[in-house]
């Protein structure tokens, strides 16, 4: 039977729309896991080095010992946000005349098939294998393989024990993740313990007494045998499904909105899809994390105004890219819908261009404390912000008349590459190149101020003439709009 | 009302909808059927312009429909889900329908007021978005967006699939209702042919894309297309009921 489940899992897999259209994707996606891997390995065969540089005064086995327990605690923090929970797929088993216990321990079983659980023995085994086999023998080092393993699998399946109960009651996820961040930052911020030395409380004996090993091994046990017992009792839909909906959703409105008309309508209605649904939302969360990219590059007096330019681009408009690299597909589920009902295209591309400008204002106001490095700075990001609601806007709107992909709202962002295709690509090489095109000849030639003075003008130019390029726009869009319902239509 | 020369799509070489000329006139209502892939909606969807014929037009009110909007102010539709934003509550859905043909919220509520029975409590401050509510319910959603825009013309594809046979029963009157005292234009697609031929006026019945007969209605309609549909030799027997799963082209 479990070899059955296999099958068809591969086949789900080769034969998903996001994994079987593009080629191209697939090879970028291979590279970029494997880089990460490497990347991986590299910390984890140096880490004896990072190690000794960090913990100078410390013996190499103890700061070891000392880091694992934390490693565990972000392993665990990671997990809650990224790790996928193998659910929905038993859904056309359950009504067969198939064992519970064998559904169930499959489910619980292939949860361990997750990348997520190579990370800790990618890291920590060449440093086990280079200095704890050479110095405490292999029963020692087969302990430490052992107890990383117990962890491993336990944290595996408290996350997904967690994630399961968080999608029964939104609370329980909130306050893991509290409890987990408390832990820490006792330790780091107010010093109240030391997890470095509980951990190396636990680790260190390892080394005299390798038997304790046991000790994380049954704890992870134990953790899966909670998990098996759990999905038993409830392997119903409801409590399968990813999503919950229980709470009450109540209508809301955007008042300042209503003024602009249709076009606000839109942009309200844009606003809550936003808001509504994962992917867009963590889309604009991350944009509120790089209100902090600044900080990287004006703390550093090695990079000068050219960097500037990069910088307050991505801070003030970074939205413009990360949303709006995915139009019109956030809209693809019911875009037949928006076609047909008594909208002009001309206001649909209003909106747009209504919340861009809306998100990258307050973005601008939200990076002029910058202003403590030099009141150069938000000059710059002033000209960029400029520039993003002159000519980015139009540059993402343009490639999203050539976006035919459609994105299911209600999946999660992580690791979620449907929608991804050659447009996105494409897109990114103009917006960086853009700016620099007009501001480099300036910069060699001594004047980068011109070149800054250029930029405004340029984008000032196209703010102004905002509605020939809707017109403009409107006529791409009507040479394509039925490869683009066609597209959308495809699940 | 609705005009069509030459029509013609085609997908991987197999012609899906052929119609040399079809014309229906303001104020009558027309019922579609014909079995999964017979290219109803296709049609439908040709009609609304949301696909490319390879051949042909279509003109509503005199005016070819594909690359105008004129005519999305006077035509009131709903195919699938797909046509609603899933994730507005019902209320949001239909204020913005509203708004966009010029109704403020008092003009939707009392538009709405008047839909309480066929609602049946179960679609205005319920606390979901569209996306949680059943495809019936969601259905509902979809036929009262379009009544509340006071359309000229009123396509509805396979309406009856979905609901609760109060609700079939709710919608015919309000169909007939619309059709009859408000003079409005109605496309009904629908697999129940009871349903279909107390309804409309005029019964296309479509196969492989072509129509094969075109008949107004009358009292042997009915065993007509019982008949062709090979359901029973006896008039007034259960006619299937089939839900369209093959349909999203």
């Amino acid at each position: 039977m479990v070899s059955t489940f296999i099958r068809h899992e591969l086949k789900a897999f080769w034969r998903s729309k996001n994994t079987g259209k593009s080629v191209a994707i697939r090879v970028v996606m291979a590279l970029l896991i494997l880089y990460l891997f490497l990347n991986v390995l590299f910390v984890g065969i140096f880490l004896d080095k990072a190690l000794g540089e960090i913990f100078a005064n410390d013996d190499l086995v103890k700061s070891f010992c000392g880091i694992l327990l934390i490693y565990f605690l972000f392993d665990l923090l990671m997990r809650l946000q990224l790790q996928e929970l193998p659910t929905l797929r038993v859904q056309p088993y359950l009504h067969l005349p198939i064992k519970r216990n064998t559904l169930v321990r499959y489910l619980a079983l292939t949860a361990v098939f997750s990348v997520f659980n190579l990370w800790p023995f990618i890291l920590f085994l060449p440093f086990i294998f280079k200095i704890i086999a050479a110095d405490s023998g292999f029963a020692t080092a087969l302990a430490f393989i052992i107890a990383i393993g117990g962890l491993t699998v336990f944290n595996n399946y408290l996350a997904l024990y967690i994630k399961r109960k968080s999608n029964l009651n939104g609370w329980v996820f909130l306050v893991s993740a509290t409890v987990l961040i408390l832990i820490t930052t006792c330790d780091f911020r107010w010093h109240l313990y030391s997890l470095h030395d509980i951990s190396y409380a636990f680790f260190g004996r390892l080394i005299t007494i390798p038997a304790l090993a046991i000790v994380p091994l049954i704890l992870g046990i134990v953790m899966y045998y909670f998990n098996f017992q759990y999905l038993k009792q409830n392997m119903y839909l409801e409590e399968l499904t990813a999503h919950k909906v229980k709470n009450y959703k109540s209508s809301t409105d955007i008042p300042v909105l209503a003024r602009f008309g249709a076009v606000g309508d839109l942009a309200a209605n844009e606003i809550k899809l936003i808001l509504r649904n994962k992917r867009p939302r963590s889309a604009l969360v991350m944009g509120l994390f790089f209100m902090f990219y600044g900080l990287i590059f004006y703390t550093n007096s090695q990079y000068g105004q050219t960097w500037y330019i990069f910088v307050g681009m991505f801070m003030t408009g970074i939205f413009i890219i990360s949303y709006g690299q995915f139009m019109f597909s956030w809209q693809g589920s019911h875009f037949d819908g928006l076609l047909v009902s008594n909208i002009s295209f001309s206001d649909f591309l209003k909106a747009k261009y209504l919340l861009f400008t809306a998100v990258s204002t307050v973005a601008f106001l939200l990076t002029t404390p910058y202003a403590y490095f030099g009141w150069k700075i938000v000059v710059v990001h002033f000209i960029m912000y400029l520039w993003n609601i002159g000519i980015n806007t139009t540059m993402v709107l343009f490639f999203a008349n050539r976006n035919f992909k459609r994105i299911d709202l209600s999946k999660g962002a992580s690791f979620n590459w449907e929608g991804v295709g050659a447009t996105q690509l494409l897109l990114s090489f103009p917006l960086c190149l853009a700016p620099y095109l007009i501001y480099l000849p300036f910069m060699v030639f001594k004047h980068p101020d011109m070149g800054l003075v250029a930029l405004a003008t340029i984008a000032t130019l196209f703010i102004l003439t905002r509605n020939y390029w809707i017109k403009q726009l409107e006529a791409d869009y009507y040479s394509k709009r039925y490869q683009i319902a066609e597209g959308f239509r495809n699940k | 009302m609705i005009e069509i020369k030459n029509l013609k799509k085609v997908y991987n070489d197999v012609t899906v909808v052929d119609i040399p000329h079809l014309t229906i006139a303001k104020g009558e209502s027309v019922g579609l059927v014909g079995n999964n892939g017979a290219g109803k909606t296709t049609l439908f969807r040709m009609i609304l312009d949301l696909i490319r014929p390879e051949n042909g037009e279509i003109q509503s009110n005199g005016e070819v429909v594909a690359g105008h909007e004129n005519w999305k102010a006077y035509t009131a539709s709903y195919l699938d889900e797909g046509f609603l934003i899933e994730y507005l509550t019902p209320e949001e859905y239909l204020y913005f329908i509203g708004g966009l043909h010029q109704q403020n919220r008092a003009q939707v509520d009392e538009a709405l007021a008047a839909l309480g029975d066929f609602f049946n409590g179960e679609i205005l401050s319920r606390g979901k978005y569209i996306r949680d509510l059943s495809k019936g319910n969601q259905c509902k959603v979809g036929v009262a967006s379009c009544l509340l825009q006071n359309p000229q013309l009123l396509m509805l594809d396979e309406p009856f699939a979905n609901i609760d046979p109060s609700t079939q029963f709710r919608l015919k009157n309000m169909l007939k209702e619309a059709n009859k005292n408000k003079g409005i234009t109605t496309i009904v697609s629908s697999h129940d042919l009871n349903h279909i031929t107390d309804v409309c006026d005029r019964i296309l019945l479509m196969e492989k894309g072509v129509i094969i007969k075109d008949i107004a209605t009358s009292s042997s309609t009915l065993s007509e297309l019982e008949s062709y549909f090979g359901v029973g030799q006896t008039v007034g027997s259960v006619p299937v009921v089939g839900i369209d799963l093959e349909e999203n082209h």
